[in-house]
């Protein structure tokens, strides 16, 4: 078969799937090999209105102009939760429902071990990246952190068993994503306090529900008089709706964490270097209560 | 039972004001209490020959479980070791931020591995042999801990300051082959004064389980067995800051001697057949 020929099938393919595709959705996926030969890739992407310029510039801001720390928002928030919860489930035994990012905000295509691993392995590079080092074989320098890290044996088990093309299919995709994170994530200066893999678990109705989520990099210190911290999502995916729903959803975990409204919440992507950047702001951290309350009732309704 | 103080989003003054109220008059470790308990341990755990037990908050909070491998280093089970003088150093202006600090502990101690004497499987052993990329993943998960640390209680004020990063208590059980061991992250009081009740920090991960307040009252006995000329401490806060909750732990005679208890109860279950983490349900 002649790569013309190769072309016209895959794209007849193409042109069926999308006609096809769930209207409702923000991206149409198809396969352009052999059915079950590779997983599902976006084609179509309706793109999230990215912002310009720095990441990091466009997340501090002008510090003069940062706002007052709002310390009474995370009771009022915590309260329409609580009554929220009560309203759908009642009183839940302890643990019994546990909601994540990818329960608000739903999860890209499953993509496989290969789609796993380099996600763990670009968010190694993320934290290589935020201590300051300059990788000089990305793959390796993130394999080497993901052995070392002690939280992902699995993925480590799972790295190792790997077939020839697949590691030499993810060596290179981590190699292309290494380069747009060091291309369009700035150096972090320590004096922000960079923390890397914050994790948040809130407990709501005495424990039933938990509320978690992982923050991949966070920036400032909280207990100032100013807002200032700001945390980044970062993704290997492209920029999509639901990740503005994972940022509304992590802002109001770091509310009801410390207490205090954090400064701007961005998500990045390794796919394309795109980023944007939101204010957190109460109409956000409402978008974000209404979002749980939504995946609370559906797990009422199970 | 013992009870404690349950508080959301305590900031970090609050914290440090609940570490310095002042404390009910001074009360030593009853020294009845700590014979029978070092009697029970000798009987339920007797010097055969066999490996020697460590009992902590972890064991008490977890029903004496353990791991099935073998203890191997990693950047997770480094951060605190690296973390706790990164703080230290913040604390006392050594350091501007936690990441630096903790650079500096992890370059400190791979230099100070070469000189003779170095423990094997150490952790200073361990980062000398370890790939650079390794060394900065450790740094940044230390310095994420030292972060945490200094944001859940101010370390300095007019009132008075709050050490941060003291040595934990351990207390070798005579004749029986267990060490108890406490931990404690930040405290206010002079360790080693007469007169001065303690008041510990302890900073956790996670969501407080329902054993949590035992294991935080684990960490004060140990503390009153390892000194046993100093008062009680006077309480035990424990922080979970990626829940944000606080507990606060009034400890007395009656908390030791619950707390001891506790430790005769995990001892009992470590003498059972092995008991691993893989062989429990999920629901344990």
């Amino acid at each position: 078969m002649t790569a013309t020929h190769r072309t016209a099938r895959a794209t007849r393919k193409i042109e069926k799937t999308t006609a096809n595709a769930d209207a409702s959705t923000d991206a149409t996926y198809a396969t352009v090999t052999a059915g079950l030969h590779t997983h599902l890739v976006a084609l179509l992407q309706t793109p999230l209105p990215t912002s310009e310029g720095d990441l990091l510039g466009a997340l501090r801001g002008t510090p003069a102009l940062r706002p007052a720390v709002d310390r009474g928002i995370a009771s009022g928030l915590r309260a329409w939760l609580e009554d929220g919860v009560f309203a759908a489930l009642g009183a839940p035994s302890a643990g019994s429902v546990r909601l994540s990012t990818s329960s608000i905000a739903g999860s890209a295509p499953r993509g496989g071990a290969t789609a796993l691993l380099r996600g763990s392995l670009v968010a190694q590079l993320v934290r290589l990246h935020v201590a300051g080092v300059e990788p000089s074989d990305p793959f390796d320098d993130a394999a080497c952190a993901l052995e070392a890290s002690g939280r992902d044996d699995d993925l480590v088990t799972m790295l190792c068993d790997l077939d020839p093309d697949d590691h030499a299919r993810l060596h290179a995709e981590v190699l292309a994503h290494a380069s747009v994170l060091a291309e369009r994530f700035p150096r972090v200066s320590p004096r922000w306090m960079p923390r890397c893999g914050v994790r948040q678990a809130i407990p709501l109705a005495g424990g039933g529900v938990q509320l978690r989520g992982i923050v991949d990099v966070a920036l400032g210190a909280s207990g100032g008089e100013r807002a200032n911290v700001c945390l980044i999502e970062v993704t290997t995916s492209v920029l999509e709706a639901r990740h503005e729903r994972v940022l509304a959803y992590l802002a109001l975990l770091e509310t009801l964490r410390t207490g205090e409204t954090p400064l701007r919440v961005a998500a990045m992507s390794t796919a394309d270097g795109a980023f944007v950047v939101h204010d957190v702001t109460p109409t956000l951290l409402a978008a974000a209560v209404g979002d749980v309350l939504q995946a609370v009732s559906e797990c009422g309704g199970r | 039972m013992t009870s404690a103080v349950h508080l959301r989003n305590a900031s970090a003054g609050e914290v440090a004001a609940i570490l310095r109220e002042p404390s009910p008059p001074a009360e030593v470790l009853d020294a009845r209490l700590r014979a029978a308990l070092s009697t029970r341990l000798r009987a339920i755990l007797p010097r055969r020959g066999g490996p020697r037990h460590r009992i902590d908050g972890y064991v008490v909070e977890k029903g004496a479980l353990s791991f099935t491998g073998p203890f191997l280093w990693n950047a997770r089970a480094a951060r605190r070791v690296l973390g706790t003088p990164a703080a230290r150093a913040v604390a006392s202006g050594v350091a501007g931020d936690p990441l630096t600090a903790a650079a500096s502990e992890v370059d400190r101690l791979a230099t100070r591995s070469v000189r003779p004497g170095a423990r094997p499987g150490g952790l200073a052993l361990w980062l000398a042999s370890a790939p650079e990329v390794v060394r900065s993943l450790c740094a940044l998960e230390a310095a994420g801990w030292a972060t945490s640390l200094l944001g859940c209680v101010e370390t300095s004020s007019p009132l008075g300051s709050v050490a941060v990063g003291i040595p934990d208590a351990w207390f070798e059980v005579p004749g029986a082959p267990v060490t108890l061991h406490g931990r404690r992250d930040a405290a206010v009081g002079a360790p080693s004064g007469a007169d001065c009740r303690l008041s510990l920090l302890r900073l956790r991960d996670g969501l407080p389980g329902p054993r949590a307040v035992e294991g935080l009252a684990l960490d004060g006995l140990v503390d009153a067995l390892s000194a046993p000329e100093r008062p009680l401490p006077a309480r035990v806060v424990g922080v979970w800051p990626d829940a944000g909750v606080t507990l606060v732990v009034a400890f007395d005679g009656d908390v030791a001697r619950a707390a001891a208890r506790e430790v005769l109860v995990a001892a009992e279950r470590l003498a059972r057949p092995l008991q691993t983490l893989d062989s429990v349900p999920e629901a344990a």
